[in-house]
């Protein structure tokens, strides 16, 4: 049984989509979205992403405050069909990546899957240490799910379901 | 070009999202058709969903888009205030205060990338004096990076790394 029971179809969206937005709140109260590669972590049922340390705002924004969501609404690289949009809100949690765990090697991998340049990228020996600050050198947000929320179809024009998941 | 020019780029997009914070705190955000209001620092909504009708206040718009590769980024923010329109309907209208590219240049939002080295080398070095910045702030430097057995665990053959190893 995974830590994070949804239908079907919803999983294969936080699992599949290449990218999802995540809306971070800064000091002023205001939102902040940008497109990330996220993870779901099997065990803990949490999903993970990550910033480089040299672009840690939003970093800082969750750790000031936890509350963040993460929209899939961009299907493009999936191979799914019909799929539905899906909005996240949950909790995250923010630590700088000094442990390679298994939640951040699974982004990682998913990362060299999805984006094969980066991985090529990445091997180079020298290359991987001149942008060790932008590959490796991260701050991970682990977000434990409170309200999923689902537009069938992707189409924000219908009612959206709402599924509580915790919280 | 100036912001100006960064906010023309918006027609290449074929959707937005636009995100706001609800009174419970959470942000949320839905997925819509935009269009800039001519010559001005609004735009209009083409539909907008149940969720976000009745929004005001400080919201964001997200432009992005890649390939199938992940590959051919491009990216901006328009942070701004969701408002009423015009009447009759007052039909919301978001009006930009700021346009924030994540290659933090103002001339362009498409990411850097290998065909065009130039923006390559801006990008790593704006990356690495702000990486700079921040390890002075953290007061410690970052611990050893086990690249390799990084790489061997991203690749399936080894156990996952828990420490840094140089």
């Amino acid at each position: 049984m995974p830590a994070l029971a949804l239908p079907d179809e919803v999983a294969a969206v936080l699992r599949g989509f290449y990218t999802c937005e995540v809306t971070t709140v800064n000091r002023q109260g205001e939102p902040i979205t940008w497109p990330a590669v996220s993870y779901v972590d099997e065990d803990s049922g949490r999903i993970v992403c990550a910033v480089s340390i040299a672009f840690p705002v939003k970093a800082y924004n969750a750790r000031r405050h936890p509350q963040v969501s993460l929209l899939y609404s961009d299907r493009t690289g999936s191979a799914l069909v019909d799929p539905p949009a899906v909005l996240v809100q949950g909790t995250a949690e923010v630590e700088e990546v000094l442990e390679y765990r298994p939640d951040i090697i699974g982004l990682f991998r998913t990362v060299a899957h999805r984006q094969p340049d980066s991985a090529r990228f990445s091997s180079n020996r020298v290359v991987r240490r001149l942008f060790s600050w932008y590959l490796f050198q991260r701050i991970a947000l682990r977000v434990t799910p409170v309200r999923i929320t689902t537009w069938p179809g992707g189409d924000f024009d219908l009612a959206p379901v709402v599924i509580e998941v915790g919280g | 070009m100036t912001d100006e020019g960064l906010l023309a780029l918006a027609a290449d997009y074929p959707s937005a999202v636009l995100s706001w914070v609800q009174p419970d705190g959470y942000p949320a955000s839905v997925r819509c058709r935009v269009r800039r209001v001519a010559s001005s620092d609004s735009f209009e909504f083409e539909a907008l969903p149940g969720l976000a009708v009745a929004r005001r206040g400080p919201a964001c718009l997200l432009l992005h888009m890649h390939d199938e590769h992940l590959e051919g980024l491009r990216q901006m923010v328009l942070k701004g205030i969701l408002g009423d329109g015009p009447a009759p309907t007052g039909w919301p209208v978001f009006t930009v205060s700021a346009v924030v590219t994540a290659n933090g240049r103002p001339d362009t939002d498409r990411m850097p990338h290998a065909a065009a080295p130039l923006h390559m080398l801006q990008f790593f070095l704006l990356g690495r004096r702000q990486a700079q910045a921040y390890l002075r702030k953290r007061g410690s430097p970052w611990p050893p990076i086990p690249y390799d057995d990084i790489a061997r665990a991203v690749r399936g053959d080894a156990d996952v790394p828990s420490e840094g190893g140089g």
